[in-house]
């Protein structure tokens, strides 16, 4: 047992929970929040990988003492392999988007510390809350316990939505309520379907049960769990047909809450991808739906995004976009292609997070996202400036920066997997994303200012700068040494195959 | 016939979630449709309790005196109970939620009709 697994978890929970309670207390929510911050990307560090069973123990064969005495039809049967307990593991790909995860997570509270003129308890709560719920969701190898935490997940950024208190955002956290509350039960059900054909929610036994004969692999209700499970995952992830409610979502929160919301979908779409790959890659429709559907996100958002005149409307299409590359690799089914996704996945939280923290600094000084509305703002600011369209660079996969490394790989692996269509689709959407970006940067920076134009804030607030740095230069070293962390990833996608 | 009280669960919970499905995605009134989409979470757990049905089952609960064979031929899976209460407990959460927005909308738009407030 290592207890630093379930810490990832309660940590932020308990966290998330004393902040509600003395959210009127400004300086202790700021205290608090900026230390836990802290520890959110330090303890995956710190880790050891293992894993860790809440409420029950390890399997029987593992587990001696426990066997000791049981009859004979419990440890000579599947039961003796079975885990009787809600399990987490902890891994090396754990490890890097667990840690990716609570750096954004640190550097977003960070940031809405210092943006947001007094503190709110209340804001750094659900974020927080958020951030475990995503936590649990990567970790949890019980199916059901992810249930839970994705339904936590969904109420966090609802909450996130709400507290960001910009225009239309009640509408639009109800619009996604109301989504959350017809694909979460879609989703129990799936689970439902797999409870009834295994009698178990053990994700790892699950699989053992299917691939040993215990479960007709061809039964209706598999295919039935697979499609309502699937179901789910577009609806965590924003793909299609959810893209446009869950760009909306991006818009309506505060530019740090929407770095947060975008890392939350990227890791959510990562933990249940997996999952759905795991369970139901035997099945021959699998990864064929994976890139049909990602292939519809990538070309609808990136689309969608180059004619939105919001730019928060349009980097949210942009976040969208770009979750196609990752499926497109799961979906491929090779190792490369795999791990080429996985690495994408870790590089779009970055960069997104980068892109919506950068481009919060024009609503900081303005209050404005219209882009009609915007110029000339290089010469207010030309080192955020160039941050911000280093940004755009990054997602756009211009070298030396980190997605050019993932793209790459994506690229390659689409045509040793014997499909380069999929490899020229995604360098022509890239170049989309390029010119979508630069569209916008040219109107917001470069044109003339317009004269009613008002400044409202001259300084941009130290800690978002520092944010920005961070960010760039994770950018930059994963760019120029991608094997950090594809390494890493490597031994989770040769698992997966 | 228990076997029959079993089919007929499970139907209900398909009419149940097909019902809920129509009000969430046909109704315009805010509050049918969360009705509605309570309506699914409620049929997927008869669902869930439906699987965990055993005929001529007990309670999960070792009771003094019982012998330990009876206990494992008659008891029935207590894992889909679990999973329903704790379903329960999230699907109340997520209703007063939406319950608590949809009171915030009524005050600014003056109505619940989801035409008027939810189209852009």
């Amino acid at each position: 047992m290592n207890p630093l697994i379930p810490i990832m978890v309660i940590l932020p929970i308990t966290c998330a929970l004393l902040l509600n309670l003395i959210h009127t207390k400004e300086r202790s929510v700021k205290i608090l929040a900026i230390i836990v911050g802290i520890a959110l990307p330090a303890i995956p560090l710190l880790a050891n990988y293992g894993m860790h069973y809440f409420g029950g123990y390890s399997p029987l064969i593992d587990n001696p003492q426990m066997a000791q005495g049981l009859p004979d039809m419990i440890t000579q049967s599947a039961l003796n392999l079975y885990h009787p307990a809600i399990t987490y593991s902890f891994a090396s790909a754990q490890k890097i988007f667990v840690f990716i995860l609570g750096l954004i997570a640190f550097l977003a509270i960070f940031t809405s510390l210092s943006e947001i003129k007094k503190a709110s308890g209340v804001y750094a709560f659900l974020m927080f809350m958020g951030t475990a719920a995503v936590t649990a969701i990567l970790l949890s190898d019980d199916i059901f316990n992810l249930y839970i935490f994705f339904e936590i997940a969904a109420l966090s950024q609802v909450g996130i939505i709400i507290a960001s208190r910009t225009e239309k955002s009640y509408e639009t956290a109800l619009k996604y309520l109301f989504l959350a509350a017809i694909a979460a039960p879609m989703l129990l059900l799936g689970i439902a379907f797999l409870l009834g054909l295994t009698g178990n929610v053990n994700i790892t036994d699950i699989i053992y049960a299917i691939n040993s004969g215990l479960v007709d692999p061809q039964n209706p209700a598999l295919l039935m769990a697979c499609g309502l499970i699937f179901f789910g995952w577009l609806y965590g992830s924003g793909l299609p047909p959810f893209h446009s409610i869950k760009s909306a979502v991006y818009s309506k929160a505060l530019p740090h809450g929407a770095a947060l919301l975008q890392a939350f979908s990227v890791f959510t779409f990562v933990g249940l991808g997996i999952i759905i790959l795991r369970i139901f890659s035997f099945l021959p429709f699998t990864q064929v739906a994976i890139i049909v559907v990602s292939l519809l996100a990538m070309v609808l958002g990136i689309t969608m995004a180059l004619m939105q005149t919001d730019f928060k409307r349009m980097i949210g299409y942009l976040a969208v976009g770009e979750l196609g590359y990752i499926g497109i690799g799961l979906g491929l089914g090779t190792a490369l292609g795999i791990t080429a996704g996985l690495f994408q996945a870790v590089n779009e939280a970055i960069i997104t997070a980068f892109i919506f923290i950068g481009f919060g600094t024009i609503l900081y000084k303005t209050g404005i996202t219209d882009t009609n509305k915007l110029g000339g703002l290089m010469v207010e600011n030309p080192k955020v400036a160039l941050l911000v369209m280093l940004s755009g660079f990054a997602m756009a996969g211009v070298p030396p920066l980190n997605a050019f490394q993932s793209k790459l790989q994506l690229v390659q692996a689409s045509i040793t997997a014997g499909l380069p269509e999929l490899g020229i689709i995604m360098v022509l959407l890239s170049i989309v994303t390029f010119m979508t970006f630069m569209k916008a940067f040219y109107t917001i920076y470069l044109r003339p200012k317009p004269s009613e134009l008002e400044i409202k804030n001259k300084e941009i607030p130290r800690a978002t700068i520092i944010s920005l740095v961070v960010l760039l230069l994770i950018c930059l070293i994963l760019g120029l040494f991608p094997q950090i962390v594809t390494g890493q990833l490597e031994q989770l996608a040769q698992g997966l195959i | 016939m228990i076997i029959d009280i079993q089919l007929a669960s499970f139907f209900t919970a398909a009419a149940l979630i097909v019902l809920g499905l129509f009000a969430a995605l046909f109704l315009d009134n805010l509050i049918k449709k969360v009705i509605g989409l309570a309506f699914i979470g409620d049929g997927v757990n008869l669902f869930l309790v439906t699987l965990g049905f055993k005929p001529g089952g007990i309670v999960y609960i070792f009771l003094p005196g019982m012998s330990a064979d009876t206990f494992a031929q008659s008891a029935s899976y207590p894992l889909p109970y679990a999973m329903v209460l704790t379903s329960i407990v999230i699907g109340a959460s997520t209703l007063a939620v939406m319950l608590g927005i949809i009171i915030m909308l009524y005050k600014k738009h003056g109505t619940i009709s989801s035409k008027k407030i939810l189209d852009d």
